[in-house]
């Protein structure tokens, strides 16, 4: 019952700023935006640890409410963002959006409402319980071959980053 | 959990892995040695480590331990993926030499690693079943591309076209994502083969629509494919030289193949049919309506370019509809011929682009008119550029004409009742008779129109290693069109043995 509860409320909190990080009808300030971003990371934390992700819940407040939002704020106040401010969304882009928003829930739903109410084979146990040992599990043995593949590409973001930004001196 | 054979995973993925310890040497080498000397020495020691590598990298898969599928589908090694490595080393060779001797950047390292990179990328993307694996090897060929793509600082059309290409590539990237993510939702696997098995009896699920449609979009951008083809042009104009090249060559191989692979084994019930008046619900009535598009707008929109990189990328446009043919047949044989088609299409695009290349360092841009005279300047790349755009063209005795004959063989033969897929091969065929007339148009400038002002020599140097290049791709194109059968006859026995 209460995991009921708890569950709506973090999907609904989730939800909500996430919709007011892009369609803010108080403020159009980045800063804002950036924070809702946190709050929405924070409410998502709350899913995983349902889930029983206890070390990715974790990760996702250490990494993204914290190191990758701090780096949003700095550029958002680097760049002094003022044009944002202004701009509206346009007329069609909201009718767009929001057929669109439409269409996929309607597809959800008429897939969704086809599922029998339990999974067949679904135990209640997530297979993964989430710690970092059988974590590590996974990304050394089942998924070492696209962990290092990852590295590689971080490798090719670096020199990307580095040789883009650097001014040539000569 | 089963425990794995690192060592052995490390010797069946040894190709990358060289490649990418390659890639690391370049880097050394520029900047730990060559930091002082001058650019022509630290290209030439750049380029050298680079077709070490990729000759070390070929050497490697030579002598692959064995055949079969490992670490669940994610590494799946047989005749065909090495063929396609083995091709996609070869365009990366020439790919380097292409970029040797220019000066469009001070970071001679950084370039040939990225190429590399990018090379590894295409390498694992080929091989690879798995959905996760496919989405992290396009990833990291795209960033690649990207980057190589901006490489010319000092130049605002290269950064217009890196951050166009950046910025669609994003969005593609997002839903291809989308759509994959769906697909495992539906299916309850990430593995090619098990998706398949997943999604049978769920044939009429709207989910599996949209995850079709993401699916298509995400490859239809990398694949550039009307409607998702607005960064070609400018990507092609904008970026240096190589680099168009390589986005134009190694990265349309890697992703037709993995493309028609994600269709035909992915897929696999959902084939629908594309044949005339007998259309069933599927992803070939969609490609069939995008092939139709590619066709029909590539080569009408190239017969108004004045600029040969543009006049390229309207081309590619319109040969990627063309190859769209293959992956619709649905068939070894389809898959057969898309492989070859898409392998001696990097060749000719890959001589065409060196052929730019020479020419805009002569005159100082890439306009049709700046081609006045090339044929009495300099005969031998006069001809070769003829080999190339007969070759585009489709005319025979050239790879281009048997590339688009095993393809629309393929598309005949498919299974479908009535007169099937023939009517998208009529309408290839007469479209290939329109691009006659833009290949041709360049062909009349190299040929018959005076040398003007214009087109006078500015540096009075030639890049010697460029010309090379430029006639070897050539020579190969013409080769493999003689003897089709020397790829053609490795590539049906690859084939046939991976059960296609």
């Amino acid at each position: 019952m209460i995991q009921d509860v708890l569950f709506y409320l973090f999907a609904f909190m989730t939800l909500l700023s996430a919709v007011l990080v892009v369609a803010n009808p108080v403020s159009r300030n980045p800063v804002t935006s950036a924070m809702f971003l946190v709050l929405t990371i924070l409410f998502m934390a709350g899913l995983f640890v349902q889930l029983h992700a206890f070390f990715l819940a974790a990760v996702q407040i250490l990494v993204y409410a914290g190191a990758v939002i701090v780096l949003f704020l700095f550029v958002i106040m680097l760049l002094d963002l003022k044009e944002e401010q202004s701009r509206r969304i346009g007329k069609l882009g909201s009718v767009l959006g929001l057929v669109s928003v439409g269409v996929v829930f309607v597809l959800f739903n008429r897939a969704l409402s086809g599922l029998p109410a339990k999974v067949p084979g679904a135990t209640g146990q997530p297979s993964l319980e989430g710690l970092t040992a059988p974590l590590g599990h996974a990304l050394f043995k089942q998924y070492l071959l696209p962990f290092e593949i990852l590295s590689v590409l971080l490798l090719v973001a670096m020199v990307g980053v580095i040789l883009l930004s650097k001014k040539d001196l000569r | 959990m089963s425990s794995i054979d690192y060592f052995q995973l490390l010797k069946l993925a040894g190709p990358e892995a060289v490649l990418a310890l390659a890639a690391l040497a370049v880097l050394a080498v520029d900047l730990i040695w060559m930091r002082e000397a001058p650019i022509r020495q630290r290209q030439g020691a750049g380029a050298f480590v680079s077709i070490l590598g990729c000759l070390g990298a070929g050497l490697c898969a030579l002598q692959m331990p064995g055949f079969g599928s490992f670490a669940n589908g994610m590494l799946v090694i047989d005749p065909l993926t090495l063929l396609l490595k083995g091709a996609l080393l070869v365009l990366t060779v020439f790919t380097v030499l292409l970029s040797v001797d220019r000066d469009f950047t001070e970071h001679v390292g950084e370039f040939f690693a990225l190429i590399l990179l990018a090379t590894v990328g295409m390498m694992l993307l080929v091989s690879s079943e798995d959905l996760l694996m496919i989405f992290v090897s396009l990833e990291l060929t795209s960033l690649s591309l990207y980057i190589l793509t901006a490489f010319q600082k000092r130049s605002a059309l290269s950064a217009e076209a890196a951050l166009k290409y950046f910025l669609f590539g994003g969005m593609a990237a997002a839903f291809l994502l989308f759509g994959l993510s769906l697909l495992y939702g539906l299916s309850g696997s990430t593995h090619l083969g098990g998706i398949a098995e997943g999604l049978v009896g769920k044939e009429n699920d709207p989910l599996l629509i949209v995850a079709l449609a993401m699916t298509v979009i995400g490859f239809g951008f990398k694949i550039a494919v009307v409607p998702f083809h607005l960064w070609a042009p400018d990507t092609y104009q904008g970026a240096p030289l190589a680099s168009a090249a390589f986005v134009a060559s190694g990265s349309k191989v890697a992703s037709f193949f993995v493309l028609a692979k994600v269709m035909m084994l992915g897929f696999a019930g959902v084939h629908g049919d594309a044949g005339w008046r007998h259309l069933i619900a599927g992803w070939a009535p969609l490609l069939a309506v995008l092939a139709l598009l590619s066709m029909l707008l590539g080569n009408l929109v190239a017969i108004v370019q004045g600029n040969v990189r543009r006049l390229l990328a309207y081309s590619a446009i319109a040969h990627s509809g063309y190859a769209l043919l293959g992956v619709m047949s649905n068939s070894g044989e389809g898959m057969a011929s898309l492989v070859y088609y898409t392998v001696t299409y990097g060749l000719t695009t890959l001589g065409a682009f060196g052929v730019v290349a020479l020419v805009e360092e002569r005159t100082g841009s890439a306009s049709l008119s700046s081609f006045a005279g090339l044929g009495r300047r300099s005969p031998i790349l006069g001809l070769s550029m003829m080999v190339f755009m007969l070759s585009l063209a489709g005319i025979p005795p050239l790879a281009g004409f048997f590339g688009k004959f095993y393809l629309f063989v393929g598309a005949i033969r498919t299974g479908s009742p009535n007169i099937g897929l023939v009517w998208l091969v009529v309408v290839a065929i007469a479209m290939s008779a329109v691009s006659l007339y833009y290949y041709l148009q360049v062909l009349k400038q190299i040929y018959v129109t005076e040398e003007s002002a214009a087109t006078v020599d500015v540096t009075g140097e030639t890049n010697i290693v460029t010309c090379c290049a430029v006639g070897a791709l050539a020579v190969l194109v013409v080769l493999l069109g003689c003897f089709p059968n020397l790829l053609v006859g490795p590539v049906l026995a690859a084939t046939g043995s991976a059960g296609l």
